[in-house]
């Protein structure tokens, strides 16, 4: 049967976070510290000697890099040789509390009150100052619904948002990304998410303020030590476990190469199956957790060109955390928000069908379903022979590559592709026709400014097209670009490409066009690299 | 005993039979699914299984034929069918079995028609997302008779091998050791009968002793390379479910891939296509979509279709193995 009564719009559930907070916080800590003990019983690496040791060399190595001063870690590094079991017990509480402290999140519904009534119309305002004011609200709300659309299962994703626990779990391109699917599940009726932000997006304090107040968490990448991550993960657990709809970016960071996520981070994204097998051990069977495969596809991507730079540079070994993108310049953001923003659809959120904690499709009721279709009950997934739930981390680990394996096919099939990311592609492919190479490093090697027939990448845009209306597992394309002919997609992405970088990407000189940043090109191509290269005549 | 306890064995063929003998003898609970009233009868009256009349079945072998009661007496399950049978035995359990099950197969082959490894069926097919393989040196004659036999039982899950060691262990007759490499225990499986068809081949040819050992040596570095462009291990092939498995079923004259290769030697080229068989021509087109070299599979295969004959595929082999290799 499916859902009595359609929701327009789910119970925000993070309204009563603030007067929860401690008991997380609490609960968080009381776990941490009875695992990390248990496992210390083993001794060797499992020590709490060895735990709290790694803790002190990874602080010191972070601080002394980054000319901070290290002496507190020094100084506990020193005493643990000598301290009793008490003592090591005590200093493990107390970092516990200390880390769990700097992550816990925090939600002002004052704050998000002010945010969704008065900056989303805002928004609409800048993109569309006479237009908006003469329509109100109202109109500056239409104004930014036709910029940032939002498309998918809605109404099924409000219904199982009241019935289960979400986890949206959305590609990642650009640090607008978690502004972006802030905005779309408001304008879509969906309840706000906590989730994790790097801490380096609290350095700006207009960010800051409202990552701070919007249910956001800090997750320092720099802090590299087991510990942190136990807290961290155990953090997300008990969110979930405690009903609070998630958002995690299961890439871990902005894909740099702007390819369609092909592999997964697992980490936090295994906090679902535990918090799910800890709601099934605690006689919660029916509190379901639902993940939801989401992605943000830009027109035009903020920090494009700090991304791929990193990428080629660095392929392999690329920075983890970048700070000094186009993201960090208030004044890029603004000059987003204007140049980029301005255009009719210029960011697509794609919500999928939702999938259980182990990737099961779920029906309009929110039961799992095999792969032939037909409904499955979870808790014999973590039975042991006796029938009872197990706790089993090696066993989580493989469910949760399962759920990473559903979530990378659902990927491309979610994703929207605009002109700028079709025409580049066939761009790039009669580039690479005319040079005998796909390799973008011998490609940056030859001369500038190479060009290519129109007319050939007309056809070759056809034939893209062809290909994915044949395959609706690899995407689709933005509404306008399948309404308008090839000709038209080409101008249209030679307007975006030509105009919003530095410099022009491509641009058409009379019946060629072309190239004038092959990286840039081969970054927005690489939206559609899953689909097979096609010998277009 | 409890479910928990109870192996459930899918196909009362040699291998399924001997397994549940053997298992029987030890004091094992187990439980017996074969989809022919008649066998199920015949076992009933004669404890004897028509696939293997030669062993007498201990009574406390349960002998079911609706798939339901032996997803309901066992939560371990060993399929035990053939490569062709194996999609609509899955499909039948897939009706029975929960989430809460365990599946591994024992199937030496890819399954029809479009080569997927069995444990993707079993996922594709069934609830059950704990699965494994069970592969290796041990012929169903060996079982029945409690001669010292081995194999590898190989999953993803830990618990799979655990579980599978925990029940299938019986020392000193049946060895279990364990791996995690799924992929590469199932394709050196299937690849392992393959090779066998191939080495019945050379030995009916009477190749001698020098060439066999090249023959083999050079079979376990194209199965390598195929088990590698597949995902799985290097050093895989090189185990009980490849190298192990082809030396023991080399050895009997009882093996039906080897019996296959002999008969090719003699020029009986109308025999029934066995599991090796089917491996050889599915190995190879697998090998094509990875651009694997394979030069005896390819010599294999063309034999089975009718394309060389004995004498030239052995000359090729011979040839492209001194170019190439």
């Amino acid at each position: 049967m499916a859902s009595d009564r359609p929701v327009l719009e789910a119970r925000s559930r993070l309204d009563g976070f603030n007067a929860d907070r401690d008991r997380v916080l609490r609960e968080v800590e009381r776990r941490v510290v009875e695992r990390v003990t248990r496992k210390a019983a083993a001794g060797g690496d499992a020590s709490l000697e060895y735990v709290l040791n790694d803790v002190c060399v990874s602080e010191i190595k972070r601080l002394d890099g980054s000319g901070g001063d290290a002496g507190r870690w020094r100084d506990l590094a020193h005493r643990l040789g000598a301290m009793s079991p008490a003592q090591l017990a005590g200093e493990l509480r107390a970092l516990v509390a200390h880390y769990g402290k700097d992550i816990v999140g925090n939600f002002d519904p004052r704050v998000y009150r002010f945010a969704t009534k008065v900056l989303t119309p805002g928004l609409g305002f800048l993109f569309s100052p006479t237009r908006s004011v003469r329509g109100g609200v109202g109109g500056l709300l239409a104004e930014l619904d036709s910029r940032i659309q939002v498309e998918g299962p809605l109404e099924h994703l409000r219904a199982m948002a009241e019935r289960g626990t979400l986890v949206v779990t959305p590609t990642h391109s650009s640090n607008m990304d978690s502004v972006v699917i802030g905005l779309a599940l408001e304008r879509a009726g969906l309840p706000p998410v906590t989730y994790g932000a790097g801490k380096n997006l609290f350095t700006n304090p207009f960010i800051s303020f409202f990552m701070h107040n919007l249910g956001a968490y800090r997750v320092d990448r720099r802090l590299r030590f087991e510990l942190y991550k136990e807290i961290l993960k155990e953090y997300s657990t008990v969110l979930l476990e405690s009903g609070y709809h998630s958002l995690f970016f299961p890439g871990g960071t902005r894909c740099r190469s702007n390819v369609i996520e092909p592999s997964l981070k697992l980490g936090l994204l295994g906090t679902t199956v535990t918090a799910y097998r800890n709601q099934l051990a605690a006689g919660g069977a029916h509190k379901k957790i639902y993940v939801v495969p989401a992605t943000i596809n830009y027109r035009l991507v903020l920090e494009a060109e700090t991304l791929i730079g990193d990428y080629l540079a660095e392929t392999g070994k690329s920075r983890y955390i970048i700070t000094d993108d186009e993201f960090s310049r208030l004044g890029r953001i603004v000059e987003f928000v204007r140049k980029i923003l301005v255009h009719e659809g210029a960011v697509v959120i794609r919500f999928g069908r939702p999938l259980d904690a182990l990737g099961h499709d779920v029906d309009d009721d929110g039961r799992s379903l095999d792969r032939r279709g037909r409904p499955v009950d979870l808790r014999g997934y973590f039975t042991d022979a006796a029938g009872a739930i197990a706790v089993d981390e090696q066993r989580d680990a493989e469910y949760t590559r399962l759920l990473g394996r559903r979530l990378v096919a659902a990927f491309p099939r979610e994703s929207v592709f605009h002109a700028t990311a079709v025409a580049a592609r066939a761009i790039y492919d009669r580039l690479c026709a005319a040079a005998g190479t796909r390799d973008i490093y011998r490609l940056t090697r030859l001369p500038p400014g190479r060009t290519v027939a129109v007319a050939d990448v007309i056809r070759t845009l056809g034939a893209l097209r062809a290909q994915l209306a044949a395959r609706p597992e690899a995407g689709r394309l933005h509404a306008r670009v399948a309404a308008a002919g090839d000709s038209a997609v080409l101008d249209d992405a030679v307007r975006a490409l030509g105009t919003y970088h530095s410099h022009p990407v491509i641009e058409r000189v009379s019946d060629q066009v072309r190239v004038g940043d092959v990286k840039l090109l081969y970054y927005y191509q690489n939206r559609l690299a899953h689909l097979p290269v096609e010998v277009v005549p | 005993m409890t479910r928990g306890d109870t192996v459930g064995i899918v196909g009362a063929g040699t291998f399924g039979t001997a397994l549940a003998v053997a298992l029987a003898r030890a004091g094992r609970e187990v439980v017996l699914y074969t989809r022919t009233p008649m066998v199920a009868a015949a076992i009933a009256q004669t404890r004897r299984c028509p696939r293997l009349p030669e062993v007498e079945i201990p009574a406390a072998v349960r002998v079911v034929v609706d798939p339901a009661d032996l997803a309901a007496a066992a939560r371990f399950l060993v399929v035990a069918v053939t490569s062709a049978d194996v999609a609509a035995r899955l499909t039948e359990l897939g009706a029975v079995v929960d989430g809460g099950h365990l599946i591994v197969h024992a199937i030496g082959a890819l399954a029809a028609p479009d080569d997927v490894r069995v444990s993707d069926l079993i996922e594709r097919l069934t609830p059950v997302l704990r699965a494994g393989v069970l592969a290796g040196p041990a012929l169903p004659g060996d079982l029945a008779s409690g001669r010292f036999a081995s194999m590898v039982v190989a999953s993803s899950f830990d618990e799979v091998v655990a579980e599978a060691r925990r029940l299938l262990n019986l020392p000193p007759t049946l060895r279990l050791y364990g791996s995690r490499d799924l992929a590469g225990v199932e394709l050196a499986s299937a690849l392992a009968g393959a090779y066998t068809v191939a080495l019945g081949l050379a030995d009916g040819a009477a190749v001698g002793a020098g060439p066999r050992a090249v023959f083999i040596t050079r079979a376990v570095a194209e199965a390598t390379r195929l088990v590698e462009a597949t995902g799985g291990a290097a050093r895989t092939f090189a185990g009980l479910a490849g190298l192990g498995n082809l030396l023991i079923r080399a050895a009997s004259d009882d093996d039906p891939d080897y019996r296959l290769g002999r008969a090719l030697a003699r020029g009986e080229r109308d025999r029934p296509r066995t599991e090796g068989a089917h491996a050889a021509l599915t190995g190879l087109r697998l090998a094509e979509r990875r651009r694997v070299r394979m030069p005896l599979l390819a010599g294999l295969a063309a034999v089975l279709d009718g394309k060389l004959d004995v004498a030239a595929a052995a000359r090729l082999a011979a040839d492209t193995v001194a170019v190439e290799e």
